[in-house]
């Protein structure tokens, strides 16, 4: 599942009770409450505003949040959320062709996802070696993990040297 | 007052490096712990030395600069150890990652007969770490290594002591200066063959550098963080190591536009034992350049921890084994 993170201006009654209301879901939904700022000045309909930010494990969870706001009586007035991704830099050395690298990131994509991907080549030098930068980003640590394990498999089989990134 | 006799095995550039350190600090820590550090015996290859009532660093070093550190020869350093008394072991023999060489023997009889070792010989800590720890604790005698990963930066106590309590995940670093010498050079467009040419004719490199640009120095540094940080047995055949021989200025140039840079990383946790060259982006904590050497300690109360220094040289190295020394000193006025 993807971790997201979670930013939200809510408007809530200006009555004692209120404000756990609305943040005790989010610890219900084993959410990490980031941080939490009040509006006083942000009065309208006599709810006060609230900014929160936290994180959750997927977006289900988030889902399942809003009904429980909404049956709440807490206002949403702007929500945004991201996805969490993990870095995949590799550097590649050896004999590389596009159609070979293209193959390898097919698998990677179909079995794993790839949120975002970018590959650069360099010349072919005198020695028909090369360089390919590949960067993308994964969604999940243990597939960036998996990814990892694959593409090292594959590039010992053709004697690449793999310079990978240090990772989050 | 109480004396610490203590035998240099090993009088090459850190064995004579200790000496003058000594030298320098000896009476400072006899002040401040009671116990006096005093040589009474050294030996190299060719010639030993003992002499019950000390020996004078100044006469070891002068000794070594006409040729021999001794007037006996040496015929085997074991027998030579096992015919004196003494109470600390300083193993600084050359090393060797095959077998271990005279070092390993020179350290089990040590530990063996009940003497404490302080060695900054890297092979046979890489190939019998968990067998010498062994043979330490069953004569209840310490073994300490500090200069044996960083040269004088205090990678081991760091760990072991300072971040005490603390649950350590990783430790990933450069420990190697010849290879992060020959990468900076190749971060200012230099080819790998000159930059390693450049480094043999400034004596960062050796004339075979196949120990450091293969990987295998680092590894055997991060054997010793595995077993002594991590409590993992292994040794040397366990690391996964690649070094940087592969690594062109077409691959420097294009990580440089992303700005990366590519280091030798050392790392360690459960689950990794690896030597590889991984891409660094400057700015990071990592991405040192020059003969430094630096670590990043990944702890779960106290975030990343990073200690930068230098990794080899005769004072440098010699620092880390005045502070192995003056623990071990410390430890034994606490224990009586």
């Amino acid at each position: 599942m993807d971790k997201i993170r979670v930013n939200a201006d809510l408007y809530v009654k200006d009555v004692p009770g209120q404000l756990v209301a609305a943040l005790e879901p989010i610890s219900v939904m084993e959410g990490n409450i980031v941080g939490v700022v009040h509006h006083r000045d942000q009065i309208m309909n006599d709810r006060i505003g609230i900014n929160v930010t936290f994180d959750l494990a997927d977006s289900e969870r988030l889902d399942r949040l809003l009904s429980v706001w909404k049956e709440r009586d807490v206002h949403i007035s702007r929500i945004g959320s991201v996805v969490e991704t993990f870095p995949l830099d590799y550097l590649l050395i050896g004999d590389i062709s596009p159609s070979w690298l293209e193959t390898m990131l097919d698998r990677i994509r179909d079995s794993l996802g790839i949120e975002s991907l970018d590959i650069r080549y360099s010349a072919v030098t005198n020695t028909g070696n090369r360089t390919a930068l590949i960067k993308a980003k994964l969604t999940n640590k243990e597939n960036l993990r998996k990814a990892e394990q694959l593409i090292n498999e594959i590039v010992k089989e053709r004697d690449i040297l793999a310079v990978r990134g240090l990772g989050k | 007052m109480k004396r610490m006799d203590l035998v240099i095995a090993g009088f090459g550039t850190v064995g004579q490096g200790f000496a003058e350190v000594l030298d320098m600090r000896g009476k400072s820590i006899a002040l401040s712990t009671g116990v006096e550090p005093r040589i009474v015996g050294a030996f190299d290859s060719k010639s030993a030395i003992y002499d019950e009532e000390g020996l004078d660093p100044n006469l070891l070093l002068y000794n070594k600069a006409s040729g021999k550190v001794g007037n006996e020869p040496l015929v085997d350093g074991v027998a030579f150890l096992e015919s004196i008394d003494y109470d600390l072991l300083v193993e600084v023999s050359p090393t060797n990652i095959v077998t271990g060489g005279p070092g390993l023997h020179h350290m089990r009889s040590a530990l063996g007969s009940g003497k404490h070792l302080i060695t900054v010989n890297k092979g046979p800590l890489a190939l019998a770490f968990s067998e010498l720890s062994s043979i330490a604790r069953e004569n209840c005698v310490e073994m300490r290594y500090e200069g044996s990963v960083g040269g004088g930066m205090p990678i081991i106590n760091l760990c072991r002591e300072s971040l005490s309590g603390q649950e350590i995940s990783s430790v990933m670093g450069i420990l190697n200066g010849t290879c992060n010498f020959i990468l900076s050079r190749m971060d200012s467009g230099l080819p790998f063959e000159q930059a390693l040419k450049e480094a043999q004719e400034l004596g960062y490199a050796e004339s075979d550098p196949s120990y450091d640009i293969d990987g295998i120095d680092t590894a055997c540094k991060v054997v010793i963080l595995a077993n002594s940080v991590f409590e993992i047995d292994c040794n040397i055949h366990d690391v996964d190591v690649s070094g940087i021989t592969a690594i062109t200025e077409e691959a420097v140039a294009m990580a440089a536009e992303q700005n990366y840079c590519i280091r030798l990383i050392g790392e360690v946790s459960k689950e990794r034992l690896e030597v590889s060259p991984r891409l660094v982006l400057k700015g990071h904590p990592l991405s040192v350049g020059g003969t430094l050497n630096v670590a990043q300690v990944n702890t779960d109360l106290a975030g990343p921890i990073s200690i930068s220094g230098r990794g080899a040289g005769r004072l440098e190295t010699a620092s880390a084994i005045l502070s192995d020394l003056l623990a071990i000193i410390r430890s034994s006025v606490n224990n009586k």
